[in-house]
């Protein structure tokens, strides 16, 4: 468990690529369309293999870092935001200032964030899972392969680990 | 939770998920009878169990691509064109703001990434570069100077001059502006708005976060040039924050309307308020402020005086709700107050005044007064009662005046004491309600403990003396101190100064 659980190191490093490309993405496309998630880690994780291979692993590594990191990086400027337009006060952003309108209902990202925390305790590797799928973004198969167990499996983990975290989030949730 | 318990849930969890919904509710009853916590915790599960809600089927960033990517960098020593970010320095509605050196002339700049849609949407990305083209013009002492509006990497960056020092709002939190210095940098304020009024341009967020007071003392105000989204535009005012700062700007603007020169007119005179007085002209909760300035009340301030009071006239015309009535634009607002400059207003305004109190000290020792003078006369009736042991007859018709009287008297001022802490801005309307009440009923008690000491002098001196003391101290107080301490906490000054 502990040898592939993302290294603090590379994280940044890891960051400082997601966003150069996602930003280049976004400039790239048309202001309403999604940026193809999938296509961003993969062009992250060629990228920065073709600079320095020997920092990764393998691919397994790298998408759980960049997932990782993603979770950082988001939890932490939501928090700060969320500071900022409160005054100091309770952090909360709720995730409904995307480019995909109207089809996800919003929740609060910092209470996701420590939902996903709790489920850790009771499931690490359901949590993991959560952690791929929803801030690395990655598919099904993806995340089947990056953690060596069955798509099949994969999706039992996240209908299980989906509904958990709506429970926990129902507090926060709009109806 | 135990593993165990948590494999049960799941295995029970995807089981029932695989039934319709009758067989769902035969096995969760079926296992209720057997583990009624481990089919509530299932059937809760179930209750949230949305396949096709699209809960968490996005990812994160894609949800929040602003969250995840609006700024464009972070690190010190990444370079964007010919500008080296030395490091941020600020943010707000407008995007991030960086400490940068451009390297071609190695000077240091401010550099402003804005918000993509200046990027993405040709309609705001015109009318910013409209504006900055015009700011670019504008060359003043009292504004950022703009250098350019550079397209770089595929985002939009505002490079200005980089101001260093500290804001106005930072110097507020200190405290108002000191007398001597207060007018030359109102002047300096109006003089930069005046220029550009004069080139057509307007600021539409002035206020005390958006000025820095230079190293050399003399103040700049930043972030002209900027297109403010139109009030219709409803991302922005969901988010409530890009439409600028609701304690500046004046009804019509809170109303969405047009803005024009006479925004920033009324922004100063908020601002120069603030800077004077150190406190807001109306109000100081978000929520009365709003409700003043929507009803556009006159300014409430009561127990606040501006330190130069010829200056109080320019700010309430700059402050004036309708439109008409408040000054065209900033030039004939610097004209006014370099003239107060000249005509020596500005001496009275300056610091060496020794005898000059503090409204908020002098505040203090009224209630001071009020405090003591209520023990001293709820010591009446104490004393009143012992003349009953000389003369019973007209001792107890004494003291049962006394005492009533002494009751609304007592009452009164333990009432002005509470209104002076809850409730500041009635202070004066209460007490002039209720002073001819108290006044003549603390004048009758005077009377009636002069006449208590001449019944019982001869008898007992000591308590005459006693009835004496209290009546006299009660009177000089009427007379004398409460006038005095009244007046230096302008809790009777005139409402329409």
């Amino acid at each position: 468990m502990t040898n592939d659980r993302p290294v603090d190191a590379l994280l940044p490093v890891v960051y400082e690529e997601l966003r150069r490309l996602a930003a280049s993405y976004l400039r790239r496309e048309r202001p309403g369309q999604t940026l193809q998630p999938t296509a961003l880690v993969h062009e992250a994780y060629l990228r920065l293999m073709k600079d320095r291979p020997e920092r990764w692993q393998n691919r397994a590594h790298f998408c759980a870092i960049a997932a990782h990191s993603m979770r950082q990086i988001l939890i932490e400027r939501a928090r700060a935001r969320g500071a900022q337009k409160r005054g100091g006060a309770q952090p909360r952003v709720t995730l409904d200032e995307g480019l995909v309108g109207g089809e996800s209902p919003s929740f609060d990202l910092v209470a996701l964030d420590e939902a996903l925390g709790r489920l850790e305790q009771i499931d690490a590797e359901q949590a993991r899972l959560v952690e791929l799928r929803f801030f690395g973004g990655l598919t099904i198969e993806e995340t089947a392969e990056a953690m060596n167990i069955s798509p099949a499996t994969v999706k039992r983990h996240w209908t299980m680990a989906r509904a958990w975290l709506a429970r926990e989030l129902a507090g926060d949730r709009p109806v | 939770m135990t593993p165990e318990r948590w494999r049960q849930i799941n295995d029970l969890f995807h089981r029932v998920t695989e039934l319709d919904i009758a067989a769902r509710e035969e096995l969760l009853t079926r296992t209720a009878q057997t583990d009624a916590e481990l089919a509530a915790e299932v059937r809760s599960l179930l209750a949230a169990h949305k396949p096709e809600d699209g809960f968490l089927e996005q990812p994160a960033w894609a949800v929040a691509p602003t969250l995840a990517f609006d700024e464009p960098l972070a690190r010190a020593g990444a370079m964007v064109g010919p500008y080296r970010i030395i490091k941020e320095i600020g943010r707000g509605g407008m995007g991030v703001v960086y400490e940068a050196e451009d390297t071609r002339l190695r000077r240091s700049v401010a550099l402003k990434a804005l918000p993509s849609e200046y990027t993405t949407d040709p309609v705001r990305r015109e009318r910013l570069t409209r504006e900055a083209r015009a700011a670019a013009a504008l060359t003043h002492p009292s504004i950022a100077t703009i250098f350019a509006l550079d397209e770089l990497d595929g985002a939009l960056y505002l490079v200005s001059e980089l101001v260093r020092g500290e804001t106005l709002r930072e110097e507020l939190g200190r405290g108002p502006i000191a007398g001597e210095r207060l007018l030359p940098t109102l002047i300096d304020l109006a003089g930069g708005l005046a220029a550009a009024h004069d080139a057509g341009i307007v600021h539409r967020d002035f206020k005390p976060d958006n000025i820095v007071r230079c190293t050399d003392g003399r103040v700049k105000i930043l972030d002209f040039g900027l297109a403010r989204a139109p009030a219709s535009d409803p991302r922005l005012t969901q988010d409530g924050t890009a439409l600028g700062t609701p304690g500046y700007m004046p009804p019509e603007q809170l109303a969405g309307q047009d803005v024009d020169a006479r925004t920033d007119v009324f922004a100063f005179g908020v601002v120069a308020w603030e800077l004077a007085t150190g406190t807001h002209p109306f109000g100081a909760s978000a929520a009365q402020m709003l409700e003043h300035l929507l009803e556009g009340r006159a300014v409430t301030a009561t127990a606040v005086t501006l330190p130069i009071p010829a200056l109080e006239p320019i700010l309430r015309r700059c402050l004036r709700r309708d439109l008409s009535e408040r000054y065209p634009s900033a030039g004939p607002v610097l004209q006014d107050l370099q003239a107060l400059r000249l005509t020596g207003a500005q001496p009275v305004a300056t610091p060496p005044r020794p005898l000059e109190t503090n409204p908020a000290t002098a505040l203090g020792w009224w209630r001071v007064h009020q405090a003591v003078l209520a023990v001293v006369i709820a010591s009446m009736p104490v004393a009143t009662w012992f003349v009953r042991r000389w003369n019973p007859q007209m001792g107890s018709w004494l003291f049962l005046v006394v005492l009533a009287l002494a009751t609304i008297s007592v009452a009164t001022r333990l009432n002005l004491l509470f209104t002076s802490r809850v409730n500041l801005p009635h202070l004066r309307d209460q007490r002039r309600r209720v002073y001819p009440v108290m006044a003549g009923a603390e004048a009758i008690l005077g009377v009636l403990l002069l006449a208590s000491a001449a019944l019982v002098a001869g008898d007992t001196d000591a308590l005459a003396s006693v009835l004496v003391t209290l009546a006299v101290a009660t009177m000089a107080s009427l007379g004398v101190i409460e006038p005095a301490t009244t007046a230096a906490a302008r809790i009777d000054a005139d409402e329409g100064r």
